[in-house]
């Protein structure tokens, strides 16, 4: 058993599942801002890596770590909140150019002012959990206390979202705002709010995971450090099918799983290569993803 | 109830209802008539806050309603059906039915189940999504949710579009019963003015945007001249 | 849509315009010095690129994030030519990159062409991060993640050098060389563009932007349109790119960042999308860019070294990328001429009904 856990195959697919369970949490936060507002959310890895310096760094002002990663998301919250009536309120029915200009250039201001503020020096931050791989009678398993943590917080956030969405009253007004806007203002939901706390509510979740990304083995905070990690969730909600949490999911592990595949049996350059050939084959065959019903073009 | 004072909308520079006037009283059942692009959908629309009139006052009893937010205004007991009936296609008929329940002041789970004893078809039905439904099914689904929230006025708009002339006869009933039973007052907007004058104690007939006629629905369906020239009843 | 007029200018006209603009800039070169003459080279590079872009977004109504990996198609085919092959003349070398661009702009043209709003958004900023691991995945020819690439292609040719013997130091003679180059291949793509805009497939272009159902009707081949839009722009950000390479004389995987992308979408905004005044304007905001940063800088006493001073660049250009899009989406050339038809409105009291 130890041997079959310690394999070349396995250890890329702890691999796989590790980073790919990233990339999902990045695709589920688009899903969610896309389904509800219609903008894709291009300063998403921005705004959590914003949000990350800020908590994060209180970590060498000798606050206590779990605090810090508190900290990280609840701002990331907030700032989504005021990303949303600041910057994406003005936006609502404007062609779909307008939204994808401010977003990117949001993406830059934040990028360069966390460069700004912070300097373009990657800071390693501290690990709550040992990144030391588990040996099994001698051989090596790819999973470390910290990537058994990563998966196990990253599936419990998906549940969370799930669950909400699926069963209570929140997650039903929710949806009903991303349906059926004008349907829900007459039954008195009101829709304002709720889009505003879908956007709290993915750049939550998107802070969440740039910290675990920053602590990574091997990963440290940095300005740019979900750059080409924000590319991969991004194929994978296109993949998926930027209306489907689910496709999210699915596209996230199976980009990780293609990333770490190529990686180990090609080289690392290769990786978004064939993330993006998966994404191209992916949307010639179904344009909106895997997990979205085709819909008819509008005349 | 509904008094709508001097009412004009515009889509850009072209006016959609134009001085508008008339009175809604409570408990009643008030048709509102017309052709095709007469203005009746964007008469229900400016009372629910959906459009902005840009001039003229609408006021619930005392209350002004333009200038106020939709949701603002269900939550004062304004239910509006919209055109098509706006049932969440993606949503079980009891997740509709929750949906409406949202601003209700009761307990939710009760208002629900109150209406699926009303409505046993819709009960039947429970955890079926609402695009497995048929029109008349989705317009009773419709009206039902519409009454969870307990409202005191109900606004309907078309709810005979695209149905047999059998089951708009059924849902012209309930809501003749409805109102009737609930003390509800009705704004009915109808093409089918038939079926409409059969259940309304007061009908305003619109054309391109202006009321030509404000009468009791009898008088109306007695008017050769208005059934002609803009309801098409006599040939 | 509001768009300044100059495309619907008669063809002898927008000549005149453009040759008249392009020996204002010539003559400008003489009294600057070599600093401002690089700063004009780059900008008029960059003003290919953005002429691309414009076309692109504001005339096919494709948005692309993509343009930078354009430019390193072009700049690294003549960084890689150029090392095997010195002796290319300059034209040869520049058309080489447009092809290489427009080659990579046909490429992903396969399913960009199919994708719309934010999937294509989206798609392009992965094709731009592709094609930077790209270059070191071929580090054999591209020269790796580590080495750079040194050519010494821009030579300033004899006859240019001699105009200035005795007038000026040789080292300002080829930075006024390289200036000269850029502007006068840059009114080479403006004038080839100012031409397509006002042709049969440039009025198919907005038309397939506007509806592409109707355009489809209508007998036009809907991918097939959308590509040659790809491809055009490819190709000039490839020509921009190549020839930012030669005036660089180097090539490096830092060359073309995603970041240049921001800038070139600023770029287009500021100056107004779909637009050649916008894509000229926004060259030079380009050029004149790091002068008034600079002085920006120096003026609120921020050392040019210190971690804002080096980000104070992006953070404006970021911040005027958003505001203008949120604030005047139509940019500098769209107000300019909104201003100028307010103004003619007021003096001839005249209701202009003309579909603007």
């Amino acid at each position: 058993m130890g041997g079959f856990l310690a394999s070349r195959f396995m250890s890329d697919v702890f691999n796989g599942v590790a980073n790919g369970i990233i990339f999902s949490l990045i695709a589920l936060s688009l899903v969610v801002v896309w389904q509800s507002t219609n903008v894709l959310n291009f300063a998403q890895g921005a705004m959590a890596t914003f949000a990350t310096y800020i908590g994060m760094t209180q970590v060498e002002h000798g606050i206590n770590i779990w605090l810090c990663m508190v900290i990280s998301v609840v701002v990331g919250f907030i700032f989504g909140g005021l990303t949303e009536r600041v910057l994406i309120r003005p936006l609502y029915g404007k062609p779909d150019i307008n939204p994808i200009v401010v977003m990117v250039g949001f993406l830059g201001f934040l990028q360069f002012l966390a460069a700004a503020i912070w300097g373009n020096i990657p800071r390693i931050l501290p690990s709550p959990f040992s990144q030391v791989f588990y040996t099994s009678k001698g051989h090596t398993i790819f999973l470390s206390p910290f990537v058994v943590f990563q998966i196990l917080t990253a599936v419990t956030v998906m549940m969370i979202v799930a669950l909400v969405f699926r069963f209570t009253t929140l997650g039903l007004k929710l949806r009903a705002a991303a349906l059926a806007p004008e349907v829900a203002r007459l039954l008195g939901v009101r829709v304002d709010r709720l889009l505003t706390f879908g956007w709290m509510i993915s750049s939550a979740v998107g802070s969440f995971t740039a910290i675990l990304v920053a602590m990574q083995n091997g990963s440290a905070l940095s300005p740019s450090v979900m750059g080409s990690v924000f590319i991969f969730g991004f194929i994978a909600a296109a993949v998926g099918g930027l209306d489907s949490p689910i496709g999210a999911v699915v596209g996230g592990l199976l980009i990780g799983l293609v990333e770490q595949f190529t990686l180990d049996y090609w080289q690392a350059n290769m990786a978004p290569v064939m993330a993006l050939v998966v994404l191209i084959v992916v949307l010639m065959i179904r344009p909106r993803g895997l997990f979205t019903k085709n819909t008819q073009r509008r005349v | 109830m509904i008094r709508v004072a001097h009412l004009t909308v515009k889509y850009g520079a072209i006016a959609a209802l134009t001085d508008v006037s008339f009175e809604v009283r409570p408990g009643s059942i008030t048709a509102v008539l017309g052709a095709n692009g007469a203005g009746k959908t964007t008469l229900l629309r400016t009372i629910s806050s959906l459009m902005t009139p840009s001039q003229g006052e609408i006021f619930l009893g005392d209350t002004a309603l333009v200038g106020q937010k939709t949701e603002d205004i269900a939550r004062l007991g304004v239910a509006h059906v919209p055109e098509g009936r706006g049932v969440v296609a993606e949503f079980t008929v009891e997740e509709n039915l929750r949906l409406g329940a949202l601003s209700s002041p009761e307990n939710s789970a009760h208002a629900v189940a109150a209406q699926f004893e009303r409505f046993p078809v819709l009960a039947q039905r429970r955890k079926q999504y609402a695009a497995t439904l048929s029109g008349g099914e989705r317009q009773m689904l419709a009206l039902a949710r519409a009454l969870v929230a307990r409202p005191t006025v109900l606004l309907l708009d078309e709810p005979s579009l695209g149905l047999s002339p059998m089951v708009t006869a059924d849902i012209m009933t309930t809501i003749s019963t409805l109102s009737r039973e609930e003390k509800l007052t009705v704004v009915l907007v109808e093409q089918n003015a038939k079926s409409a004058l059969r259940i309304a104690d007061h009908a305003v007939v619109l054309h391109v945007g202006t009321v030509v006629a404000d009468a009791p629905a009898g008088d109306v369906a007695n008017n050769d001249d208005l059934k002609r020239f803009y309801l098409g009843l006599v040939k | 849509m509001l768009r300044p007029n100059f495309h619907r200018l008669p063809t002898t006209s927008r000549w005149i315009v453009i040759l008249g603009v392009t020996a204002t800039a010539l003559g400008f070169t003489f009294t600057f010095n070599a600093g401002l003459n690089a700063q004009i080279a780059s900008g008029a590079a960059i003003s290919i690129v953005v002429l691309g872009l414009t076309w692109l977004t504001g005339w096919s109504g494709q948005i692309s994030l993509g343009n930078s990996g354009f430019m390193a198609c072009g700049g690294y085919f003549v960084g890689v030519w150029a090392n095997h092959h010195a002796a290319t003349p300059l034209v040869i070398s520049l058309l080489f990159a447009t092809a290489a661009g427009a080659l990579g702009g046909l490429i992903l043209a396969v399913p960009a062409t199919r994708l719309r709003g934010p999937y294509l958004a989206g798609a392009t900023l992965a094709f731009a991060t592709v094609t930077s691991s790209l270059v070191y995945v071929f580090g054999n020819w591209t020269g790796g993640p580590t080495s750079q690439l040194f050519l010494n292609s821009l030579t300033t040719p004899s006859w240019f050098a001699r105009m200035f013997s005795g007038i000026q130091a040789s080292l300002n003679s080829s930075a006024q060389y390289g200036a000269d180059l850029a502007i006068c291949v840059a009114a080479i793509a403006f004038l080839f563009m100012s031409n397509l805009f006002h042709s049969r497939l440039g009025r198919a272009m907005t038309l397939v932007r506007d509806n592409d159902v109707s355009a489809e009707l209508m007998g036009i081949n809907l991918r097939r349109t959308r590509t040659i839009a790809f491809v055009i722009a490819a190709a000039l950000g490839g020509l921009g790119g190549g020839l930012q390479t030669l005036l660089n004389g180097s090539v490096t995987p830092g060359s073309f960042p995603l970041t240049i992308s921001i800038t070139l979408l600023t770029l287009m905004v500021l100056g107004g999308i779909g637009t050649l005044t916008g894509a000229v304007l926004g060259g030079l905001i380009f050029a004149v860019s790091s002068n008034v940063i600079n002085w920006l800088c120096s003026t609120a006493g921020i050392s040019s070294t210190s971690n804002l001073g080096t980000n104070m660049q992006g953070i404006v250009f970021s911040v005027l990328l958003m505001t203008t899009m949120l604030i005047a989406p139509q940019g500098i050339s769209g107000n300019i001429v909104r201003g100028y038809r307010h103004l003619m409105q007021r003096f001839t009291s005249k209701i202009d009904n003309s579909p603007a």
